[in-house]
Formats: structure tokens, C-alpha cells, sequence
């Protein structure tokens, strides 16, 4: 063993092995998410169901690609033209959609000038007679009598501020179980429409898991007044992106208690301040009844978003704003008392990066991070490597040294029986068999495919050990010791294991990377196991996700680079390592040096 | 024994091993749970009339008794009819002749270039053992060696074929053949060629990393034999030495790797021709397993790889024997 160190080169490999075991022990550790359950504090958002929200979307960069120089960021005004706009005539609207929307994010026009076929251009004064309606990027006529249409030719100029930035996969609150009154005073507003009748406060039982919520108590009282009866929870937060999050999700738990059966009405929404629009995500109507109810108020496919198109998360984070989100409880019964405790409430706005290594594309939703399916990755690969390396070894060492000190029968049908496995082409028959496999059991277990790769992996290695035992059979010692009495399995085990075992050594060293790149080489045309995180996997899900084609292999190299290169150096350090051993353990290349 | 009857126990021997595949090969394809062709032809009895079900199973030959089925199998394997294609009806020889060229092709480029490079870099390697070009080549076909085939590959469309634009990155022949074929001979061969760089670029640096390793270490062990200090010791030049007295007894394990090397030259490419959607015996095996097994093709491509590999150990017994005196005799 010291003798491995002084070889630089089998320094090298042992020191890359020892590495890539740590990090495949110590995975859960390193990894900051299980790759197979990729969603963040499973039951702190039961509106998800069991699991919670997804960690981020799919396809998302690394965090650190913002720091690249070449990644756009910033703001630049851009002048965008656009034909035969429409104008809102009462009811009517004449419209040519598909030459208005070709960028979503004219949220705030800077100046606004419309180009006459006939005559000179004229700016318009936004505001007086026309305005900008962003969500359906149309000039409205405010006043809809002078109204007309305008003639063919028309094209309007929009001068508008839009950006790009990498956006930050973000939750707006961290303190989301309300957890204590200081930090439930210090992050959020409350504000109630009639102060002497409801109350907001924060109560430190009640929660969702009996862990603090917030109390909205509206006293009834035969008094009706006018207006509504309301409290609203406001948080304020800086978006400061130039480009709009991928998607956002609102989520909240609610419990009423009344003294008699009544309903209360939450709203959720979101302002933008530069905009002073407010856009709401849901409205709910809850009954009173003593259990918790959670919801979940999703982006682009909650359909009480109305009015803000398919792509909202656009329309209302188009540029860096200063930004509320609020959850407002409306009490529409006026007489009678109502509670109303609410949790778990949060926004989560998710960006288009994420981790240390982005995210994959989420074929069995949700996506997963890449970095933590790499560190889990290690694990199978190395089991995998070392284990089918060692069986196919061990057999292989069985078989070797019972053919060439038997001889005779035995060894005539081991080795032809090894002749006609290695004469049988090993791919087409593994992407066979795990084909068959497949079909028959439904899926391919890690266990099926070390059984595999042992079971076409020992032929070389049995006929190194024969062809080493048969001249070993002929020596004087063994004579001697035959004579001295020894039985067969005495000669095998004390005098013949000990001379062949350099052997063992260099061949484990070298049989572990072919097992670890046949590994991967199936799990990269999807023959591997799908249920565990595989270095060939991730490059699978990179071809499956058909990423290649759309944008081309440069723009996600993250993902394609680590898993390969960590697959070589894997490999290579055991060939190092064999090497080096070759070097130390075979006498006739010992005498050059 | 003498050289004959060495050769004609190889023979006897390899024939055997022939027999042997087809049997293997039958095994596997009609006795295995969840039999491909059984699994398709069930799958279609919901889906056509009980008669045309039974039909088909009576074409394929599911009804008859085992061993009548094997030996059909063996005839017909012997005579190399391999039976029709379920897919597209045609048989299967025709369907396989063209990837089968491809392959050759593509294979045969590979793997000469690279036994020529691979062969005489390793004899610079050796000759200049613990030099900085020693060190570099043997620590770059370790590497070589070692990395996916599919990441060489993919290194080199995004080289090649995206940022310079020099290859197209898939496919065999241009699209525009497809309708109206070229009839000039150089063109058609012009053209082909720029399809098979990428691929052969890829499986040459995959392979040329073992080839040098192999020469390397096989020069190493003549270089200090006994025979080649008394040949500078009778003062011949250093090339004689290195052509007549080294390489001649070092290429034993050289010549029989070059015929295995041939030998496997269909079941190698596979992934290659995935990758690059080259359309070879690779492809062509992938294709008749996704989505639906095509069987007879199957068994065909076994086959075909196995008997080219029994052939080449075949060739490689016989160089063995002409090269190497004491394997005549022992």
C-alpha cells in the first residue's frame, strides 16, 4: 500500500476515488434536495397535497450564471412598431392580434407616437385621448363617442423601458408559519376597515399545526353599516428584476368559527406600485366549520385570474417595482361573530435560475435540481461500478481456479461456456434482455442490471486465472505440497489464491470502470433503472427533454458537462489506481524500473 | 501437431461455437417470459378478427411443437434465410444489407485509422518511455479510454458540426437523395463521406487510446528482451531494429487484436449511431427493439455479430498460428 504512493499516478486516482466515496456517503448532506421528492418543506404547504410546492421551474439556470459577462442584465429602451392597432369602439373592437403581441412587456409606454398613413406622425398625449391598455397591448380612445377606426397603413411606436435579468427563484416570506408576534409585526401590515370592529392580532396557537396563526375576530353587531367589513394582511416587497418570474404561486390556510353557520370572502393579490394596478390571484368563499382549509392560488392556470391574459406573472412583474401582496378577509354577514384564523400563508415567486447546477425539465414532474441528482448520482454508480466488478471478479476467480486446477471436463465446459458468452455481442443482448425485463416486470431494478453486467463480465477475467493456475500446477512447491498430503481445496486456497491475487487487484481496478460506463452507457438510452438518480440519467432526461434541438447543446452545458465529466474522472482514477497496482504487483515490469 | 492440425481443431471448434449461438440465440428469442414476438402478436388479438390472430400465429410458427421450431431455426440460420420482417414484410436480408455496408463503413474507416495511428504512436511512446510525450500520450488514452462514449461524441457535434458547421452532425446522406439520387459514383461517395467524419472522429477517439496502451506495453515487453541488446550490439541500425526485431515479436497480441477488433465491429457502433443517427447495424439493432421488438430482425443481427465475431477469433487463431511457432506445437 505505501508503494501506491509513491506512484504520482496511482496518488492521483486513489485521492479522486476517496473523493467521489465521500460525496456519495455524505449525500443527503451535500445535497441540499432529495432528488427523489424535489418539493420544499413538504407539509408546511398543505394546500399541495402531501408533498408541498415544487422547489423551482423547470429548465432553470444556475444561480451563478448572473455573474457571467456575457448574460444580459439591465434595462434598455426599446421602440417596438406595431400595425393597425386596435381601437376600442364601445363594444366593438377590430383588432389584427397577431401583429400586436410581439412583446408582452410594454407594461409602462414612455412615449407613445402614432404614424399616419397620409399624414405627419403625431405623438399622442397618453391619457387625454388614448390610453395604453398593457394587458391586451391595444391603444384604448378614452372616450368612446369620438372614437374611430383607424385607416390601413396605421402603425403605432411604442418607446418603452423592458430588460432581461436572471431572476431569482424567491419566497416572499420566510416567516410564513407566523411564528412569533415580533416577526409577524415586523413583516407584515395589517389594516381593518372598522378598527373598533374587527381585530387583527396574532395568536400563538391555532395554527396549522398548532404553531401560531393569525386572528382576524370581527365582532358582529346589529349596527349594520356601510361598506364593507374587511381586514387585509399586506406584505411590501421589492421585485428588482427586469424580467418577469416563470410562474408564481399564492398559497394560504384558513379556519373560520362562527357562531353561526356564515361564510367569509379572501382575496388574494398583488400590487405593483409603478403600475398602481392591482391584480388579483383568487377569491375564495369559505364556509365556517371547525377544520383547516388550505388553498392554493396558482399562476397561469388559476381561472380566477381573469383579464390578464395566459401569461400574468408578465403582465404583473413586467419590470423592477416596488410590489404588495396581500390577502384580504371580507365579511359580507354583518351580524353575527366570526373568527377567522389564517396560516401557512405565502407567495413563492419562481425564476429562471435556481441551485447550483439550474433544473432538469421535470419529465415525471416536478423538476428536479441537477446538482443534488448528481450527488445522489454517485452513489449508484459507485455501488453499481464496485459491485458488479467485484461479483463478476470473485466469480470469475471461482471458476478460473476450479477449471485450471481440475482440469479435464470441467475445464473444457467452463471455458467453452466462456467462449460463447464472449462470442455474443454484449450490447444488442443487455438493451435486449432489460427490453424483455421491462416488459414482462414493468420496470428494470439497480440489482437486474449488477446481475447483468456480473454475469458477462467474468469470461476474461476466469481465463487470466487459468492460464495463471496452470503454470503455477506444474511448480516444484505444489508437488511438495501435494506430497506433504494437501487436498485440493488446501492447495487452492493457501498456495494458488496467494500467487494469482495481484491479479484480483489490478483486474477489480479495471473492471470497475467498464462497469461504471456500460452503466451509464444504459441508462443514457433509458435501459437503467428509473426510479434512482443515475449519472446516465441525467444526460437521458437531457436528450428526452429534446433541449438538443429546441436550443442547442451549448445553451444547457451545466447539465451535460458535470455528470460526463464526473463519469470520466471516475473511470480514471480507476485505471490510475490500476495502472499503479499493474505497476507494483507485476514482477517483470517491476525489474525495468 | 504441426500447423493443419492446429487449424483444423480451431475449425471444428469454431463451428461448434456456431451451432452453439444459434441455439443461444433461439433460447433467447423463443423461450424467454414475455417473449417479444409473443407479446406482439398477443397485443394485436384484441385488435384483429380471432381468425387473422390465429393466422398470424400460425405464420410465425407459435402453434408448432418446440424442438420442430429449433429445428427450422438451425436450417434456416445455417442457409442464412432469416425469415421477413414483421414490420415492413420485406426479408430480412434485404433490410439488412444497407446498414450492414454502412456499418462496414463507418467501422472499417474507424478502426483502420485508428490501428495505423494507434500502432505507430505507441511505438513512439514506448521508444521514448518516461519522456514528456510518453507521459502525455499514456495519460490521454487513459482518458480517451475512460470517458463516455457519448460525451466524446457529443463534444465533437458541438465542435464540429455546430460551431463550425464544418460536418452534419446526423444522418448518412444528405436529404435531398432521398427523391432524386445522385448517379455519378464520386459524387455519391463525395457526399457519404462528409456524413461518416463525425462518427468516425468520435469512435477513433474513443478507441485510439487502447490501441496505444496495447503497442505501448508490447513494445515495452520485447524492448528489454535479451535479443534486442545483442542486435545493437552487432551494431544494425536502429530502424532494423525496431521493424524486424521488435514489432515482429511484439505484434502477436497487436495482429490478434486487429481481427477482434473486426471481429466486433457491428455490436460497437451502437451508441455511436444513435448518437448520430447514423443509419448502420446499430441503429437498425435499436430500431427492431423500441418501440416493438421486431424478431426476426433480431435474431439476425445476433447472428450476423456473433458469426463475424467467431470468424475473427477464427482469423486471428490462424495469424496466431502462422506467427507463432510455439502455439503450433503446444
Amino acid at each position: 500500500m505505501n508503494q501506491i504512493r509513491q506512484s504520482k499516478r496511482g496518488l492521483l486516482g486513489v485521492t479522486i476515488i476517496v473523493f467521489f466515496v465521500v460525496v456519495g456517503i455524505f449525500a443527503p448532506l451535500i445535497a441540499p434536495y432529495d432528488p427523489g421528492t424535489p418539493y420544499r418543506d413538504p407539509g408546511q404547504y398543505p394546500g399541495y397535497g402531501v408533498n408541498g410546492p415544487k422547489i423551482a421551474e423547470k429548465l432553470c439556470y444556475p444561480s451563478w450564471y448572473k455573474i457571467l459577462p456575457w448574460v444580459y442584465k439591465g434595462s434598455i429602451e426599446k421602440t417596438e412598431s406595431f400595425r393597425n392597432t386596435v381601437i376600442n369602439v364601445g363594444s366593438q373592437i377590430f383588432s389584427n392580434a397577431t401583429d400586436l403581441l410581439v412583446d408582452d412587456r410594454i407594461a409602462k409606454p414612455l412615449k407613445v407616437t402614432v404614424l399616419f398613413p397620409n399624414e405627419s406622425a403625431r405623438d399622442l398625449v397618453l391619457g387625454k385621448e388614448w390610453t395604453w391598455d398593457p394587458v391586451r397591448l391595444r391603444l384604448i380612445k378614452l372616450d368612446w363617442r369620438t372614437a374611430q377606426r383607424l385607416p390601413n397603413g396605421t402603425r403605432v411606436e411604442v418607446n418603452y423601458l423592458t430588460g432581461a435579468d436572471m431572476t431569482d427563484t424567491m419566497e416572499l416570506v420566510t416567516d410564513y408559519k407566523f411564528s412569533s408576534n415580533e416577526t409577524f409585526y415586523s413583516v407584515w401590515e395589517t389594516q381593518t376597515s372598522q378598527p373598533e370592529l374587527v381585530n387583527v392580532k396574532y395568536n400563538s396557537q391555532g395554527g396549522f399545526k398548532n404553531d401560531g396563526s393569525v386572528e382576524i375576530k370581527y365582532l358582529g353587531s346589529n349596527y349594520i353599516s356601510d361598506g364593507e367589513v374587511n381586514a387585509t394582511l399586506l406584505l411590501p416587497f421589492k421585485y428588482s428584476y427586469w424580467t418577469p418570474p416563470m410562474s408564481f404561486d399564492t398559497h394560504f390556510s384558513v379556519r373560520v368559527e362562527a357562531s353561526a353557520a356564515t361564510n367569509v370572502t379572501i382575496t388574494l393579490w398583488l400590487r405593483n406600485e409603478v403600475l398602481e394596478k392591482s391584480f388579483l390571484t383568487a377569491t375564495y368563499h369559505v364556509a365556517s366549520q371547525g377544520e383547516y382549509i388550505s388553498y392554493v392560488g396558482v399562476s397561469s392556470s388559476n381561472e380566477t385570474m381573469t383579464n390578464v391574459g395566459s401569461y400574468p406573472e408578465r403582465i404583473i412583474f413586467p419590470m423592477p417595482a416596488n410590489m404588495s401582496f396581500a390577502l384580504s378577509v371580507n365579511f359580507p354577514d354583518k351580524k353575527s361573530d366570526v373568527t377567522v384564523y389564517i396560516d401557512n400563508l405565502q407567495c413563492i415567486l419562481f425564476g429562471n435560475s435556481f441551485g447550483l447546477l439550474g433544473t432538469d425539465n421535470g419529465s415525471p414532474y416536478p423538476p428536479r435540481d441537477i446538482f443534488s441528482t448528481l450527488v445522489y448520482g454517485t452513489r449508484v454508480s459507485l455501488a453499481v461500478g464496485i459491485l458488479a466488478a467485484v461479483f463478476s471478479t470473485v466469480i470469475g476467480l471461482f471458476l478460473g481456479l476450479t477449471a485450471g486446477y481440475v482440469g479435464g471436463a470441467v475445464d473444457e465446459t467452463t471455458m467453452r461456456f466462456a467462449d460463447l458468452l464472449m462470442v455474443l455481442p454484449t450490447l444488442p443482448l443487455f438493451i435486449v434482455l432489460i427490453a424483455v425485463m421491462k416488459s414482462t416486470y414493468g420496470l428494470v431494478s439497480m440489482w437486474n442490471i449488477i446481475i447483468l453486467l456480473t454475469f458477462f463480465g467474468w469470461m476474461g477475467f476466469s481465463r487470466s486465472v487459468r492460464s495463471m493456475v496452470l503454470s503455477i500446477r506444474e511448480r516444484p512447491f505444489i508437488e511438495a505440497a501435494k506430497a506433504a498430503g494437501g487436498g485440493k481445496f488446501y492447495i487452492i486456497t493457501k498456495h494458488m489464491i496467494p500467487n494469482v491475487f495481484p491479479l484480483v487487484y489490478i483486474t477489480l481496478a479495471t473492471a470497475v470502470p467498464g462497469a461504471i460506463i456500460t452503466e451509464a452507457s444504459l441508462s443514457w438510452l433509458g435501459l437503467g433503472d428509473p426510479s434512482i438518480p443515475s449519472w446516465g440519467k441525467v444526460l437521458y432526461d437531457f436528450n428526452v427533454s429534446g433541449i438538443a434541438v429546441t436550443k442547442g447543446l451549448t445553451e444547457y452545458w451545466f447539465w451535460i458537462f458535470p455528470p460526463c465529466i464526473a463519469i470520466a474522472l471516475l473511470a480514471t482514477a480507476f485505471i490510475l489506481l490500476g495502472f499503479a497496482l499493474d505497476e507494483i504487483l507485476n514482477p517483470r515490469l517491476r525489474e525495468r524500473r | 501437431m504441426g500447423l493443419r492440425g492446429y487449424l483444423a481443431k480451431r475449425l471444428v471448434y469454431s463451428i461448434i461455437l456456431v451451432l452453439a449461438v444459434i441455439t443461444v440465440n433461439f433460447l433467447i428469442f423463443s423461450m424467454l417470459p414475455g417473449d417479444p414476438m409473443q407479446q406482439f402478436v398477443s397485443s394485436l388479438r384484441g385488435r384483429t378478427t380471432e381468425e387473422r390472430y390465429e393466422q398470424l400465429r400460425h405464420h410465425f410458427g407459435f402453434d408448432r411443437p418446440l424442438h420442430e421450431r429449433y429445428l427450422t431455426s438451425l436450417v434456416d440460420m445455417l442457409t442464412f434465410n432469416f425469415g421477413r420482417d414483421i414490420i415492413s414484410g420485406d426479408p430480412v436480408f434485404n433490410t439488412m444489407t444497407g446498414p450492414l455496408l454502412n456499418t462496414l463503413l463507418l467501422m472499417g474507416t474507424a478502426e483502420t485509422i485508428c490501428m495505423i495511428v494507434g500502432i505507430l504512436v505507441g511505438v513512439i511512446a514506448a521508444y521514448k518511455r518516461g519522456g514528456v510525450l510518453d507521459t502525455t500520450l499514456t495519460t490521454g488514452s487513459l482518458v480517451t479510454y475512460s470517458v463516455p462514449i457519448f460525451f466524446v461524441g457529443w463534444i465533437v457535434i458541438l465542435f464540429f458540426g455546430v460551431q463550425l458547421h464544418w460536418f452534419p452532425s446526423g444522418g448518412t446522406s444528405p436529404i435531398e437523395w432521398a427523391r432524386n439520387p445522385p448517379t455519378n459514383i464520386l459524387e455519391v461517395m463525395a457526399g457519404r463521406l462528409t456524413y461518416i467524419v463525425l462518427p468516425a472522429l468520435t469512435l477513433f477517439l474513443f478507441v485510439v487510446g487502447g490501441w496505444i496502451l496495447l503497442t505501448r506495453a508490447c513494445v515495452l515487453e520485447t524492448i528489454s528482451e535479451d535479443y534486442v541488446l545483442t542486435a545493437r550490439a552487432k551494431g544494425l541500425p536502429e530502424r532494423t531494429i525496431l521493424y524486424k526485431h521488435i514489432l515482429k515479436n511484439a505484434s502477436l497480441p497487436l495482429i490478434t487484436n486487429v481481427a477482434l477488433a473486426f471481429a466486433s465491429l457491428i455490436s460497437g457502433a451502437i451508441i455511436t449511431e444513435t448518437l448520430f443517427s447514423y443509419n448502420g447495424m446499430g441503429l437498425l439493432t435499436w430500431h427492431a427493439i423500441y418501440p416493438v421488438p421486431n424478431l426476426p430482425l433480431l435474431q439476425a443481427i445476433f447472428y450476423i455479430s456473433a458469426l463475424l465475431v467467431i470468424i475473427g477469433n477464427f482469423i486471428a487463431d490462424l495469424l496466431y498460428g502462422v506467427l507463432d511457432p510455439r502455439v503450433r506445437y503446444g
